[in-house]
C-alpha cells in the first residue's frame, strides 16, 4: 500500500517537472536604430494589428498618454507609428504570452525601435504590464540587445 | 509492476523534453555566397547585430547576435561587397542590422517563418545615413527537408534569415557609395 503511493508521488512530482520545465521564462529586449533619436518622437499613432481580438491596442494607447506623449487617431502629421504583435496561450486562463512593440518611422516605415517582452505561464503579466515592459524598454531604458533571463 | 509505471513516465518525460529541444541557428547556414555583386565598394564597414537572442533547450529557435553579425561580415566578404571588414569605429561605414520580428508558428507539417529586419548603413565621416531598410523574408521548411519538427523550425529560421541577408547586401550593391 505504502509502495503503490511512493510510485504515484514519483508519478506526479515527474509529471509536474515536465509540465512546468521552461514555463518560467522571462525575457525582454529592446533595440534602437543607432541613427533615431527617439527624444524627438512626441505625437504616435498605434496601427491596429487586424489579428488583435483583445483591445491591445487600446492599451498601447493608454499607456503612451500615461507618458505624456500624444496619441493621435490618424495616421497623418505624427512623429512615429506604433505596430506591435501580441501572442496569447492558454494554461488554465489565456495570458499574453509575448508582445513586440516596434516604432516606425510614418514615412517609409522603417523600424526605428523595437521591444518585445516574452513570458511564461509562471511569470505571466497581465497585458498592461506586458505593455508598460516594453514601452518601458523602448523609451525609457538603455538599450538591451538581446538581454534575458531565463528562468 | 511500480517499476515498469516509473520507467514508462522517464521514457515520456524524455520524449517530450527531446521534442521540445530547439537548436540555435548556426552563422554558417546564414552566409550568403552563392551571389557576387558587380558593386565593389573600395571601403572598410563595421557590422553590428542587435534584436537576436539565445535559445534555450525549451525555447523556440533563434539567432544569436554573434552569429547574425558573423554571418553578414562573412557574406560581405564572400561578395566582395566592401574591401574590408573592421572591428573599429574607424570603418568607413558603420552598418547595423537588428533583428525586428519573427514569426513562430507552433505546429504543422510546414514551418513557414516570417522574418523582418531592419538595415541601416551611416557613412561614419558624415554621419549621413545612407541606408535605412525594412527588409523582409519569408522560408517554408517542409517534412522533405527534415523530419524532425525542431530541426524542421531551424532550417526555417535560417533560410528566412539567409532571404534577409541576401536582400540586404543586394540593397547596400544598389547604393552609389563616396
Amino acid at each position: 500500500m505504502i509502495e503503490n503511493y511512493k510510485s504515484r508521488f514519483v508519478i506526479a512530482l515527474l509529471a509536474v517537472l515536465v509540465l512546468l520545465h521552461g514555463c518560467a521564462i522571462n525575457r525582454a529586449t529592446s533595440n534602437i536604430d543607432p541613427t533615431t533619436d527617439l527624444s524627438s518622437l512626441k505625437i504616435f499613432h498605434v496601427r491596429k494589428n487586424i489579428a488583435d481580438t483583445r483591445g491591445t491596442n487600446a492599451i498601447i494607447e493608454d499607456k503612451l498618454a500615461e507618458r505624456g506623449f500624444r496619441v493621435s487617431e490618424a495616421e497623418t502629421g505624427v512623429d512615429a507609428i506604433i505596430t506591435y504583435v501580441d501572442k496569447w496561450f492558454w494554461d488554465i486562463t489565456f495570458y499574453m504570452l509575448e508582445l513586440t512593440i516596434t516604432v516606425r518611422d510614418p514615412k517609409t516605415d522603417f523600424p526605428l525601435a523595437s521591444g518585445n517582452s516574452y513570458h511564461t505561464s509562471l511569470s505571466r503579466k497581465s497585458p498592461e504590464g506586458m505593455v508598460d515592459e516594453v514601452l518601458t524598454n523602448i523609451f525609457f531604458s538603455e538599450q538591451k540587445q538581446g538581454a534575458e533571463n531565463a528562468k | 509492476m511500480q517499476n515498469s509505471h516509473i520507467h514508462t513516465v522517464f521514457v515520456c518525460a524524455a520524449v517530450l523534453w527531446l521534442a521540445g529541444c530547439a537548436t540555435p541557428a548556426t552563422r554558417q547556414a546564414l552566409v550568403v555566397d552563392d551571389t557576387s555583386f558587380s558593386a565593389k565598394n573600395p571601403y572598410s564597414v563595421s557590422v553590428s547585430a542587435s534584436g537576436g537572442g539565445e535559445t534555450g533547450a525549451m525555447d523556440y529557435t533563434n539567432i544569436s547576435n554573434e552569429n547574425l553579425a558573423g554571418a553578414i561580415k562573412e557574406s560581405i566578404v564572400k561578395t566582395g561587397l566592401f574591401t574590408s571588414v573592421v572591428k573599429s569605429d574607424d570603418a568607413d561605414y558603420k552598418l547595423s542590422v537588428s533583428l525586428i520580428s519573427m514569426s513562430k508558428p507552433m505546429f504543422g507539417l510546414d514551418f513557414k517563418i516570417d522574418m523582418e529586419m531592419a538595415w541601416s548603413l551611416v557613412n561614419t565621416r558624415t554621419g549621413e545615413a545612407v541606408m535605412r531598410e525594412s527588409i523582409k523574408s519569408s522560408h517554408t521548411a517542409t517534412p522533405s527537408d527534415a523530419f524532425v519538427a525542431a530541426t524542421r523550425v531551424r532550417l526555417a529560421v535560417e533560410g528566412a534569415a539567409q532571404s534577409n541577408i541576401r536582400q540586404g547586401l543586394q540593397k547596400i550593391a544598389e547604393l552609389s557609395l563616396n
